[in-house]
């Protein structure tokens, strides 16, 4: 069994002057649910479209299921559903009709799970796609990777744009499909409290560089805002990682990254006061890791 | 898979093939509209009678010619709409994928082909031809056929190709047009796009079979 499902190194793309991915290396664990995040134009969709041999990188190297990208690509392709950030079925199929071409293309394409789930998302088979709500596109694209029984899901915004009664049932049957098997799950998304429910690992990414890449509870528990006094000028070698830090009128405030209780000596030892400890949730962390990654802290 | 490529590329290409084929039928028929019984008319009307079939035959190449480049561009329309995502997360070669495309634009492309191999062999039994002049509807039909599917071809090549490609096709007829004006420009008695033209258009070149005369008879 392999270790990585994904596993990038040194990835590099450039598709024009303005944007770069540079050096991406990523590792999503066999099984995990990995939430890939990054604000607008971090450089997501870039990522997932290399990894699924859409774009050539022009430098690094692509694993995914242990088979290289592009040499073995109708392999991996073939062990992976895919459901990308903007809609892409053929608008003039009905409904019945993209499940015959679509499950046509896979050897273990479920027919059973695909007319069940047909039937639970309430989609009528005799419909033409180009006159579905944005909710049951939606639904139908969930519908088709998850009848393909694949071993990797890439969802690229699968939830974007949908409202709360559909993103709820899109989720569910993601996670009923994960509960059944190993799958394993990269779901891209800039909507941080919905990876922060149902994902295990987190990768973020920020103008095409990945800034962060640890399981979720590290990220939860040991993310935290201190609000100091007398906080040191120069920083050597600290216990936790310092993400930012930012003047205030009265005191600093630093936001730091594996954060122990016991690490307030330390700051007795450079002098400094601890006023006071905050947790951050994933979304005040994402925010200020970003912004930390943008800004040099010392 | 290929069936299900069939079926989804039907679609888009069903009105284009409908109309097409009932151009494709009517022009062989029309050819003999003013046509009758023949075999005892003297010269001066059977002349007459040839230069109006052959009016109505001229037509056919133009119909050939919209067969391959309204099918060309259609087979790959959908695609194209998606900006190929779909058809590049599909667990199949590319090579197959185009195969398969190019497979069932081909076949659609046949059906006006076949309507009007159909129709030519109709408007020959209607006409008793005077001795010296024969009818060809195979030899029409299959002509019509392989100028659509050229056509067809070199629009399937070009609507499917990447950017750069088109980006290569493009710079490449702009290099000549230009060429061609700073050759006026110097005075020089040459012209890089009529050149090519001539080899594309006369025999051995893949346009030649759109170039010349089309008879549905003649001697």
């Amino acid at each position: 069994m392999i270790a990585h499902a994904i596993e990038t190194h040194e990835l590099c793309y450039r598709p024009g002057p303005g944007f770069e991915l540079r050096d991406v290396s990523l590792k999503v664990r066999q099984g995990a649910i990995y939430g890939f995040l990054g604000p607008n134009g971090a450089g997501k969709t870039t990522t997932i479209q290399l990894l699924l041999g859409l774009l050539r990188p022009q430098g690094g190297s692509i694993s995914v299921l242990g088979r290289q990208v592009p040499r073995e690509l109708p392999r991996i392709l073939g062990a992976t559903g895919y459901i990308p950030e903007r809609p892409h079925l053929y608008p003039f199929l009905t409904v019945a009709q993209s499940i015959r071409f679509h499950g046509a293309f896979y050897r273990g394409f479920d027919w059973a799970y695909a007319e069940e789930l047909r039937r639970g998302f309430d989609l009528r088979g005799e419909a033409k796609l180009a006159r579905l709500s944005k909710g049951e596109m939606g639904k139908l694209h969930v519908l088709l990777v998850l009848a393909q029984r694949p071993e990797l899901l890439v969802l690229d915004e699968p939830t974007d744009g949908l409202d709360p009664v559909v993103r709820r049932d899109v989720l569910s049957a993601l996670l009923d499909f994960c509960s059944q098997g190993a799958a394993t799950i990269l779901i891209s998304s800039h909507l941080v409290h919905e990876l922060e429910r149902i994902c295990d690992w987190i990768g973020v990414l920020d103008r095409g560089r990945l800034v962060a890449e640890l399981p979720m509870h590290a990220f939860k528990n040991g993310i935290k805002r201190i609000r100091l006094d007398h906080a040191p000028s120069l920083i050597g070698d600290t216990p936790f990682l310092l993400v930012s830090r930012q003047q205030t009128a009265l005191d600093q405030l630093w936001v730091v990254r594996g954060w122990q209780p016991t690490m307030v000596q330390w700051f007795q030892g450079v002098g400094a006061e601890v006023k006071e400890i905050v947790d951050l949730d994933l979304e005040e962390g994402f925010v200020e890791m970003l912004r930390g990654a943008r800004t040099p802290t010392s | 898979m290929f069936k299900q490529v069939l079926v989804a590329q039907w679609q888009t290409s069903k009105l284009a093939v409908g109309l097409l084929t009932l151009l494709s039928f009517c022009l062989p028929l029309l050819a003999v509209l003013y046509g009758g019984d023949l075999a005892g008319a003297g010269r001066e009307r059977v002349g007459d009678w040839l230069v109006a079939a052959d009016r109505v035959a001229q037509f056919l190449p133009f119909v050939a010619m919209l067969v391959g480049l309204l099918l060309g561009t259609l087979t790959w329309s959908a695609d194209l709409a998606g900006r190929h995502v779909y058809a590049l997360s599909l667990p199949v070669p590319r090579a197959l994928y185009v195969s398969m495309r190019f497979g069932a634009g081909a076949l659609f492309a046949t059906i006006p082909g076949a309507a009007m191999g159909l129709s030519s062999g109709i408007a020959t039994l209607t006409v008793a031809l005077p001795p010296g002049i024969h009818a060809y509807p195979v030899e029409l039909a299959l002509r019509f056929w392989l100028a659509s599917l050229t056509v067809f071809a070199i629009i399937f090549a070009i609507a499917g190709a990447s950017r750069r490609g088109q980006v290569i096709t493009i710079s490449v007829i702009g290099a000549a047009v230009t060429l061609d004006v700073v050759f006026l420009l110097f005075g020089v008695d040459y012209s890089v796009t009529a050149e090519a033209l001539l080899l594309l258009t006369n025999w051995p070149g893949p346009l030649s079979l759109l170039t010349g005369r089309w008879a549905l008879f003649d001697v």
